[in-house]
């Protein structure tokens, strides 16, 4: 089995700081955050540029030589809207570390994303959903069919669609909990890799009780089979969790100092 | 080559009616590609379709046996790469190469190689007969090799020479090792007019993969792959690429055992022919031929093997008894431990290192290492007692002395109380220590 | 229909290990794929042999040995000869008299022994130690130092003595140690971690996982060994990419087929041909598992040993 592979999220335009560091170009913030992802054990980076309608593609290439040129080809993960963008990331990307992925593909507008990484051997990040929420899993099986479905008659080897199941916030959909996980079985018993935003779950709850419910609901979901997540690394406990799990899972051979590697 | 999931997909309904107990076709497809759920699951499948994926869920590697009666030898089955995945199936067998010349000569050595290990019969399992040109001579081989009682290979690409041995050995289902490009129909047909398996050699992997392919389609399900005698480093290439494209790679034309033969790939060396059999017995070798098997390479090789091919889950255990270590007698120190093998090997090699006559005693122990087993009540006091009650230790054992394993250094009172007469003395922790300890014992 | 050969490629290699210097010097691991699998990716270092001789004499009693040793009387000939052995790669050192209950022989004469062998011989030099933990602390910190510049290998640091042995042999005379754990996968990537994090560098250590003689639940090691590599390669384990270097000898020149006299089980033959065949077994075994180096005992072995390996390269 593979180790549970972290997809560090910090690197998002919809912080300030970040944002600000795009506009003007501006490497050593977006360095700083990277290398903090990096030491607290991130496998990929993210790298949200936000919509980017214009300039996009030239913003995108810009980000993924600073941080691949400075970290080693750091494997990354291209996050818009603007397909041009993704594209143009990816034609100046390293893979010694890994494919690109193309975060991302749905079933319903963003569908085309998927044929964009099938064309560029990258893999794609697909979400189980249309609009909106799926309203069981019925609904997301029928989505991960048909990007599955497509995916592969274009050739992609099925371990390159990382399945999103959707997680949801706990404070208002906290009966739907259970659900999601059962899907994330279904992923597993097929064969097929998954991740998601998982911190998602513990949105607007206080500070300090999201790393407690973010490390709970890894734990579980990790057991279900989750291969991959979206969060912050940066969350001590959350990757304790993520790494005990990787041991208990025989992903990785258990030392005393597992925690320190 | 397996079927990929999508290719399922398409074979499929495509209804998502659930009645395979899958929310969708799809999931089903994917589900039945990794081998996780049977085909026959789906009531909806047309017959066509079943046959076109019956393939795909076939085991990764055939298993059938050769021989006959007493000789039956299993080959084949592996599901796994690695042990610690799964137990391997069938473990390697040994065949010695013999020729019309050289029989005579070979069988008594051959026979007197055959003693138990741990509950197995290690011996040669196989003589592989090798054609040298003359069919009437070979004939003779063959009738006479009927007799050993072994399980026979015959090696031979003459068709005729062949039809021939066959003739005289069919009914014992010997291995005909004699396909190969050239001759792929005629051998194939032979195979199955005898019922017989069938070895297959090529000039190279390409051409051993299309003749086996071709074999299958003519109809012969029970092949062994002849890993070829070029150089060693080809044969071994070959035999791991065979394996791997198998399990790795569902390619079922490579789902055969091997076949390596080690008189061709080292001949009069018989240190480097023990060297590759052990290398073969790691890394997949179904039968290996050598040009003898001398006690002094049977020790390691047969002890090797049984390590390699014993279940990771189940420990290996030797016999409950006493076993007298350097010409002990009645008279002679008891000494008890558990019957895990390992510990019993360890443990007997030490004590017989040290030179002093003892009793090794060893009682029903599950298996266990002894810590595993005192803490499983496995061994104990009582369980001491019990054996030396029962295997009446006090008939056959004058001495009154037992030494027990420092690990369990706190059974020494409970045994005293429960064998009255008796003294305990407790060894130190580690194996390593006894020699020292029993010389010192002994000196006083 | 050609056979599609399909190849397995890992990014994560083992780390290359340089014991010796000059000429004569070996480089240990760098491969990227399974034991001798060059259909995958060429083999960057073949494996190497080694030959063990003890301060406390050659291994005495086998008639073979005896022969091959015999007018040695000082270490440093017994080291010339063993080195003179086709095949050799490395000499192993193994201070067993300096043990404190069989010879106790002191530091000062294991280190002027030791110098006298490296006056006599080229090849790299392995220290295997007295197998006392207490002793081995003292005993290899002052080899290490005798040696310094000869880039020698220290075997033995074990989880009760690895402090001192990395903190001299590893750093103060940055000589190549080696973690030695006894079939034990999690103590030896912890001890791995350990040194590491000690100021050792990873490509200046080995492992001894340990080993156990063909019969003698050598499943265990093949296992370990597996594992070890398949973490290594697969799952790119920086704390179990450490070339791997097993004694082979000392197991199995103590096991019963190799020990009990030819008159005891006339059936079985002589003493020596069951030992050589018991050393090679094992080390071929240890080799196709992924050993980066054995450590044998009879030259027969290290002959045939070292024809396996040209077999395979």
């Amino acid at each position: 089995m593979a180790k549970f592979i972290v997809i560090g999220e910090r690197i998002h335009c919809i912080s300030p700081v970040i944002k600000k560091a795009m506009d003007e170009r501006d490497p050593a913030p977006i360095l700083k955050r990277a290398k903090e992802q990096l030491d607290a054990g991130a496998d990929y980076l993210d790298v949200n540029i936000g919509p980017a309608e214009k300039g996009g593609d030239e913003l995108m290439k810009w980000a993924v030589q600073l941080l691949q040129s400075e970290f080693d080809g750091v494997p990354l993960c291209l996050d818009t809207a603007n397909r041009r963008a993704i594209e143009a990331g990816i034609s100046v990307y390293d893979r010694s570390k890994g494919k690109p992925i193309v975060n991302s593909a749905d079933a319903g507008d963003r569908i085309e994303n998927i044929d964009l990484a099938a064309a560029n051997d990258a893999v794609c990040l697909a979400l189980c959903s249309k609009a909106g929420v799926p309203s069981d899993n019925d609904e997301r099986m029928g989505y991960c069919q048909e990007l599955l479905e497509r995916g592969m008659s274009l050739g992609m080897d099925p371990d390159d669609i990382w399945f999103d199941p959707l997680f949801l916030v706990i404070k208002g959909m906290q009966d739907k909990q259970m659900e999601m996980l059962e899907f994330i079985r279904m992923l597993s018993d097929m064969g097929l890799k998954s991740t998601g935003g998982l911190s998602n779950v513990s949105n607007m709850m206080p500070k300090n009780i999201r790393p407690i419910m973010d490390s709970a609901m890894a734990a579980m979901a990790i057991c279900m089979g989750l291969t991959s997540a979206i969060v912050n690394p940066c969350d001590l406990r959350l990757m304790e969790t993520v790494r005990s799990c990787d041991v208990i899972r025989n992903n990785t051979l258990y030392a005393d100092s597992y925690l320190e590697l | 080559m397996a079927l990929k999931g999508l290719d399922i997909f398409k074979l499929t309904p495509k209804t998502n009616c659930k009645d395979c107990g899958n929310p969708t076709c799809m999931a089903f497809a994917m589900k039945v590609a990794q081998g996780a759920v049977e085909l026959d699951k789906c009531p909806h499948m047309s017959e066509e379709a079943k046959a076109q994926l019956g393939d795909a869920t076939a085991p990764p590697m055939k298993k059938f046996t050769i021989g006959a009666g007493d000789g039956v030898c299993a080959l084949g089955g592996e599901t796994v790469l690695f042990r610690h995945d799964k137990t391997f199936v069938s473990k390697n067998l040994y065949a010695i190469n013999v020729c019309e010349g050289s029989y005579d000569e070979k069988l008594p050595e051959i026979q007197k190689v055959d003693y138990d290990r741990l509950g197995e019969r290690m011996y040669v399992e196989l003589l592989n007969l090798q054609f040298t040109g003359d069919a009437g001579k070979y004939a003779e081989l063959v009738g006479k090799a009927q007799g050993a009682g072994r399980c026979l290979i015959l090696e031979c690409q003459d068709a005729a020479a062949a039809r021939a041995a066959l003739e005289i050995c069919a009914a014992s289902k010997p291995l005909l090792n004699g396909a190969n490009a050239g001759n792929c129909a005629e051998f194939s047909a032979l195979a199955k007019e005898f019922g017989v398996a069938l070895g297959v050699s090529g000039a190279s992997l390409d051409e051993l993969y299309d003749t086996a392919a071709q074999l299958e389609k003519l109809g012969n399900k029970e092949l062994v792959l002849d890993v070829g005698s070029a150089s060693v480093k080809d044969a071994f290439a070959a035999a791991v690429q065979i394996r791997r494209a198998a399990l790795r790679d569902n390619d079922r034309v490579f789902g055969y055992p091997s076949l390596i033969n080690l008189a061709k790939l080292a001949p009069g060396d018989e240190y480097l022919q023990t060297a590759l059999a052990s290398l073969f017995t790691l890394k997949y070798g179904s039968i290996i031929v050598m040009e003898k098997m001398t006690y002094a390479q049977a020790l390691p090789l047969y002890g090797l093997r049984q390590n390699i091919y014993t279940d990771p889950q189940k420990p290996m255990k030797v016999e409950p008894g006493i076993y007298p270590l350097n010409g002990a007698d009645a008279d002679a120190l008891c000494v008890t431990t558990v019957d895990f093998a390992l510990t019993y090997f360890v443990v007997s090699g030490e004590l017989e290192r040290s030179g002093v006559p003892l009793n090794l005693l060893i009682s029903d122990a599950g298996g266990y290492s002894v810590l595993t087993a005192w803490a499983a009540g496995k061994l104990s006091a009582s369980s001491i007692a019990k054996f030396i009650g029962e295997f009446e230790i006090e008939n056959k054992i004058s001495n009154r002395t037992l030494v027990i394993p420092g690990k369990v250094a706190v059974l020494k009172g409970e045994i005293e109380e429960k064998l009255p007469g008796w003294t305990v003395v407790v060894a130190p922790n580690e194996a390593v220590e006894l020699v020292k300890f029993f010389k010192e014992y002994k000196a006083g | 229909m050609a056979f599609k050969a399909a190849q397995q490629k890992f990014t994560a290699k083992i780390n290359e290990t340089t014991v010796g210097t000059g000429e004569r010097a070996i480089s240990l691991g760098g491969e990227n794929a399974f034991p001798f699998y060059s259909f995958d990716a060429p083999v960057e270092n073949s494996p190497k042999i080694g030959i063990e001789i003890h301060d406390s004499g050659h291994y005495a009693g086998v008639p073979g040995m005896d022969a091959y040793y015999a007018g040695a009387d000082t270490l440093a000939e017994t080291a010339r000869r063993a080195a003179a052995v086709e095949g050799v790669d490395f000499l192993a050192v193994s201070f067993d008299g300096a043990h404190p209950d069989s010879g106790d022989r002191s530091v000062e004469d294991c280190v002027e022994a030791i110098k006298e062998i490296a006056d006599a011989v080229d090849i790299p030099i392995v220290i295997e130690g007295s197998k006392s933990v207490d002793k081995d602390a003292k005993l290899l910190d002052k080899i290490s130092e005798a040696l310094s510049g000869r880039n020698i290998l220290v075997m033995s640091a074990r989880e009760e003595n690895y402090k001192s042995i990395a903190a001299s042999a590893g750093l103060a005379y940055s000589q190549k140690i080696s973690a030695e754990s006894a079939v034990d996968i999690n103590l030896a990537k912890q001890l791995n971690v350990l040194i590491s994090q000690m100021g050792v560098k990873s490509e200046n250590t080995v492992m001894n996982l340990g080993s156990a003689a063909a019969g003698y639940g050598f499943e265990y090691v093949a296992s370990t060994i597996d594992r070890v590599k398949a973490a290594a390669l697969a799952q790119n384990d920086t704390m179990l990419q450490m070339p791997i270097v097993t004694p082979v000898g000392a197991e199995a020149w103590t096991v019963k087929e190799a020990i009990v006299s030819e008159e005891d089980f006339p059936e079985w033959g002589p003493m020596e041909i069951r030992g050589i065949n018991m050393e090679v077994s094992t080390a071929a075994a240890c080799l196709a598992a992924g050993s980066n180096a054995v450590i044998l005992r009879h030259p027969e072995s290290v002959k045939a040993v070292s024809r396996l390996v040209k077999a395979l390269i």
